[in-house]
């Protein structure tokens, strides 16, 4: 077990170096530099210089990669160029943020979508069934960015039971992680369904009913196990969706998440911090499909054998 | 005649009255609360020269002058000047002022923001706004000399601009790099704190020299969203917008719940005109699409009364502006637009569009979207106005970053280019030399279209050296001339600096500079 | 004997939603093919006085903050989306059955060389990638939906890769390796018919996602340039009139709605025709 994690752990490493290296590279490719931006009218070629000397950004590109990925090996994230303040302060301010909010997206999505997709499942063809088919299709066909303007416009204007947008308590969160969970909700239910009646058809689920044992539990310990397997991979793929997709549902409701964080380095030319921002987010990736893949083997003792 | 003075004396006693009961009303304390669309990159002006900080800083910091609602330069730290020679002005300093961090204010604190500021490393933001400042040395302890490079006319209103607010040196000694974030000034508010991306809390400086602020504390905070912060206004969770929909402005304008502050700014946002690249180098081409615009249109249907008409390349209020009389030269007639083409050889081709010789008339026009307010609708509406009259535009909406890059290349391979320039030091020396002398273009300076006119470059460069300010508006008066004739922009609007409150947002006076956020002379009324 | 593709045909036939998914897909198709005569009003002509007109007589569903008329441009859009949605999936197939058969048949050094890059690919973030694009080939729908292919090729190459992966050990691939048979032309006729439905599945639940993401990506204001109409940045112009003109952002939002519901539902359909196995519907 151990050293499945740690083999899996050291796989990812060369994948967040490339990653870094391919935006730096990016970055640079890019029109419009990190300094020119941040003088806008006051940029003089001298004042752009002396300030790109200060931040030591007129080195080539190999010299600072290789001197990031040096300080990285000691933690050192950086210091953004628009603020000079270190990159970890900013991601530790922002990131907490995406998570809530994603978790909440995820909680949801699970809670909803995987009782949703069973209850489809136990009763097929029946009202509840046919209006969480539905449902679903609607949901995942709804464009993220506008499904939050509109539960906007209802939930903060007509009827003004929530707040607008950005942090504070539990009711700023309803809104942006109910826009961020719905296509997730409709795909988790779909997913659960179609794996819930795979599996009940199952012959050795016929065979358990006809000794007689409990419906409820047929399905509560062989079906449900059974269909975990593809829903959770569905919940690790969507994890990493939700993360991404909380770029635009941040921007939407004014979430002080790492997305935002992520669209204005991009638009700054900020590299040292959409750096940092994205070895976060891949980290996180690698580390929801090492969870996912754990899981497996904790659900199918045929799995964990592998290593 | 007794019945006069006994009216007479009840009308002032009913108004000493309403005055006493007005002064009375005045409530000291309480939390004003303003949503704003982004965050500060810094809270000092070093590091920090756009809007979202300096709002904040422009009631910590102050300088030695300050530009007031009128556009007029008074006395703030410093209480009086006296020119020693063309490149030296002496300042006598406010006695027993403290920095909030308890240290006092003197002519070595001058001296050491300004030798940080300008030969600091990296040097300020501002330094390239500063002309041809070289520092401040001191005389003894109240009074020092503001030193120039060469003969700046524009010295005074440069000193009193936003960013030059006098920092403690204490304080940067002890805090280093993280004073950016916590800024010492000697204004009426001091630093609270700063969660970055959320809020920034100011409060009330209770050892300030002058008149204390009325309210308790300031909360500035970061609503991306525009439709959301009109929203946060209307459920009282703001008290106060900066940048409000001007769609919603006539409804809020008639409700009593609101007040809607305005006067117009300092910024023109223009459509600029490459005027070395065929066919705009051809000045009929030029006029002919200024006769294409019909900007009252623009104004009333897109800006929705949010700006006001531009009346030329400078804003009213900007020392030196003369009105170009853009109505009267070029008046919104498509019958005209068509004419002058044709005057410059241009027909009408089988498709609408205009040619001559083989070429279509096809501009190519760069522009982001949300860099200055309606950028992006404004081009989209032009790009209608010129189809009109057999003009094609292609439009490029690009994000700022790109669009920057472009207009700051060499060369420049578009026609057109919307963007908006504010004389922030609001002196026309700023911009006119900036924007139209022939040696200020890309990379150097800000001549995005590339115009070349001797007798301009003469004007402008005699302007700046002269510290005879009426001699100095003579000469502004005849390059704005020269410049109604060759039309090298397309102003579209100014932008009127506007606010949205809650009614019960007392006492506060909009300032025509929109950096010059002041919020000491504010009361709450709950 | 009927043939497989009649089988599926029937098959779907019998699926009430799927039939409305082709019906809707269908319609988005004329939509855009007819567009000139389909659309009441010329979508680009401005009329500031009319601006924000609500749906009525002259502006059947409204008119946008220009005073164009919105039913117009949403017919017009269609071009856009379908444009972007068949391209992408072009592109997207194109670079992934290449790289993913490549991975699957050679495997070794090659094939984590192309996973590893695939694995950088998407933990690259979304919007970096389209701003690279767009910045290195210049703004505009075609560069867009570049932009949108590369993002969806990654899938593709996992997809393809694990399914020759899994004919390679069959006994029908192995029979033909036996009689001669190898590389390309290998994959060519006995690996890609298998994977043809699969990919088919994959290339309609793409659409309905690539129009998505055009619609994300004008929204943050790159893609389609003015006066081109999209849906997307219909959303995003529309967003700040929320409160004063609502319908100017919230027809086009739905507009995307049909045609992405259009997409899944004729995806799921052919899923459930091609291949009994994959039905999970309980009928």
């Amino acid at each position: 077990m151990l050293t499945f994690i740690v083999r899996r752990l050291l796989l990812a490493v060369p994948v967040l170096l490339g990653v870094v290296f391919v935006v730096m590279l990016t970055v640079d490719l890019l029109p419009g530099d990190a300094v020119s931006l941040m003088l806008g009218e006051h940029s003089t070629p001298q004042a752009v210089a002396a300030l790109r000397d200060y931040l030591g950004l007129d080195k080539p590109l190999a010299t600072r990669y290789v001197q990031y990925v040096g300080r990285l090996l000691t933690g050192d994230l950086g210091r953004s160029i628009q603020q000079n303040r270190p990159v970890t302060a900013e991601l530790a301010e922002a990131w907490p943020a995406t998570l809530e909010l994603t978790l909440a997206a995820l909680v949801l999505a699970t809670v909803f979508g995987v009782t949703a997709g069973v209850v489809s499942a136990v009763w097929p063809s029946s009202l509840f069934d046919a209006v969480a088919r539905l449902g679903s299709l609607f949901g995942l066909s709804l464009p993220v960015f506008w499904t939050g303007l509109v539960l906007i416009v209802i939930f903060a204007w007509w009827l003004p039971w929530l707040p607008v947008g950005g942090t504070g308590s539990l009711a700023h969160l309803v809104l942006p992680a109910v826009a961020l969970a719905l296509p997730s909700t409709a795909m988790v239910a779909r997913m659960t369904r179609s794996s819930v009646l795979e599996v009940l058809r199952e012959d050795y689920v016929r065979t358990a009913r006809a000794k007689g044992v409990r419906e409820r539990w047929v399905v509560a310990k062989h079906a449900l196990r059974n269909a975990a397997i593809p829903v959770l991979t569905l919940l690790g793929l969507q994890a990493g969706q939700l993360m991404g997709g909380a770029v635009l549902t941040e921007t939407v409701f004014a979430w002080p998440g790492l997305g935002r964080l992520m669209v204005k380095a991009i638009f700054a030319r900020d590299y040292v911090l959409l750096q940092g921002a994205v070895l976060v987010f891949s980290l996180a990736f690698v580390l929801i499909n090492l969870l996912v893949d754990l899981s497996y083997g904790a659900l199918d003792p045929r799995v964990s054998k592998q290593g | 005649m007794k019945m006069t003075r006994i009216v007479a004396g009840l009308a002032a006693v009913l108004l000493l009255g309403c005055l006493a009961g007005e002064a009375a009303a005045q409530k000291r304390g309480g939390t004003l609360t303003i949503v704003r669309p982004t965050d500060p990159v810094s809270l000092e002006p070093n590091l920090e020269t756009t809007a979202p900080g300096a709002w904040v800083y422009f009631n910590m910091l102050e300088g030695l002058l300050t530009l007031d609602e009128k556009m007029q330069v008074k006395p703030s730290l410093a209480t009086s000047y006296e020119v020693m020679s063309p490149t030296k002005v002496r300042f006598k300093l406010r006695p027993n002022v403290k920095f909030h961090d308890g240290t006092p204010f003197n002519a070595e604190a001058v001296r050491f923001t300004y030798d940080r500021a300008l030969n600091g490393k990296p040097p300020a933001r501002w330094a390239s706004l500063a002309g041809s400042l070289a520092g401040a040395e001191v005389v003894d302890n109240l009074t020092v000399d503001i030193v120039t490079k060469e003969p700046y006319g524009p010295i005074l209103r440069t000193l009193a601009m936003y960013c030059m607010g006098i920092v403690s040196p204490t304080a940067v000694g002890k805090l280093g790099a993280d004073f950016s974030r916590a800024p010492v000034g000697t204004g009426p508010f001091k630093f609270v704190e700063w969660k970055t991306n959320t809020h920034v809390i100011i409060e009330r400086h209770n050892d300030y020299w002058g008149d204390k602020a009325l309210l308790d504390r300031v909360i500035f905070k970061v609503v991306p969203e525009e439709g959301a912060r009109m929203l946060a206004l209307q459920t009282g969770d703001a008290d106060m917008v900066l940048f409000p929909s001007p769609a919603q402005l006539p409804a809020l304008r008639k409700d009593p719940k609101f007040a809607v502050h305005e006067t117009t700014g300092i910024r023109v946002v223009f459509a600029g005109l490459h005027a070395g690249l065929a066919p705009l180098d051809d000045v009929r081409v030029r006029q002919a699409l200024l006769h294409a615009v019909d900007r009252k249109a623009i104004l009333d249907n897109i800006m929705e009364g949010s700006a006001g008409p531009a009346l030329g390349v400078l804003a009213p209020g900007v020392f030196g502006y003369k009105d170009m009389q853009l109505e009267r030269l070029y008046p919104f007639d498509k019958a005209k637009a068509k004419a002058l083409l044709a005057q410059a050889g241009w027909t009408p081709g089988p498709d609408g569009v205009m040619q001559k010789g083989g070429q279509r008339l096809s501009l190519s026009w760069l522009t982001a979207r949300g860099r200055y307010p309606k950028d992006g609708e404004i081009t989209e509406a032009i790009q209608a106005m010129f189809k009109d009259v057999g003009v094609e535009a292609k439009v490029q909406v690009l994000e700022w970053a790109a669009v920057f890059q472009q207009v700051r290349g060499n060369p420049l391979n578009h026609h057109m280019f919307t963007l908006g320039w504010v004389t922030s030091n609001a002196d026309a020396d700023y911009s006119l030399y900036a924007l139209f002398h022939s040696k200020q273009t890309p990379p150097t300076g800000w001549n995005t279209s590339r115009y070349a006119n001797p007798r301009i470059d003469t004007l402008v460069e005699q302007a700046r050296r002269s510290l005879n300010q009426s001699e100095r508006e003579k000469l502004y008066a005849e390059v704005q001339d020269i410049l109604a004739k060759e039309m090298v922009w397309i102003p579209v609007y100014t932008t009127k600096e506007i606010i949205a409150t809650r009614a019960s947002v007392k006492g506060f006076q909009i300032h025509p500079v929109e950096y010059n956020l002041a919020l000491w002379k504010t009361w709450l009324d709950k | 004997m009927e043939t497989p593709g009649r089988l599926a045909w029937r098959r779907f036939k019998r699926n009430r939603l799927a039939v409305v998914g082709l019906v809707l897909v269908a319609a988005l198709l004329g939509s855009a093919l007819l567009a000139p005569w389909v659309a009441p009003r010329d979508p680009a002509k401005q009329s500031l006085i009319e601006k924000r007109a609500r749906p009525g007589a002259k502006f059947v569903l409204g008119a946008d903050e220009f005073g164009r008329d919105i039913l117009s441009r949403v017919i017009y859009g269609t071009r856009v989306a379908l444009l972007v949605g068949t391209l992408s999936v072009v592109i997207a197939l194109a670079i992934g059955v290449a790289l993913g058969s490549v991975a699957g048949f050679t495997g070794g050094w090659t094939d984590t060389l192309i996973m590893r890059a695939t694995e950088v690919l998407l933990a690259f973030p979304y919007l970096l990638l389209a701003i690279a694009v767009v910045s290195a080939l210049g703004p505009g729908v075609l560069n867009t939906t570049i932009a949108v292919g590369i993002w969806g090729a990654p899938t593709v190459v996992r997809l393809v890769r694990g399914s020759v992966l899994a004919l390679r050990e069959s006994e029908y691939v192995g029979a033909a390796r036996a009689l001669g048979a190898s590389g390309p032309g290998l994959v060519a006729r006995h690996v890609l018919p298998n994977l043809l439905p699969t990919v088919i599945v994959y290339a309609t639940l793409f659409m309905a996602n690539a129009i998505l993401v055009e619609a994300a990506l004008s929204f943050l204001g790159l893609g389609v340039q003015p006066p081109t109409a999209s849906w997307g940045l219909m959303v995003s112009t529309g967003r700040d009139l929320l409160l004063v003109a609502p319908h100017v952002a919230t027809i086009p939002g739905v507009a995307i709605m049909v045609a992405v519901l259009g997409f899944n539902l004729l995806g799921d359909g052919l899923r459930d025709a091609l291949d009994p196995r994959l039905r999970g519907d309980g009928r």
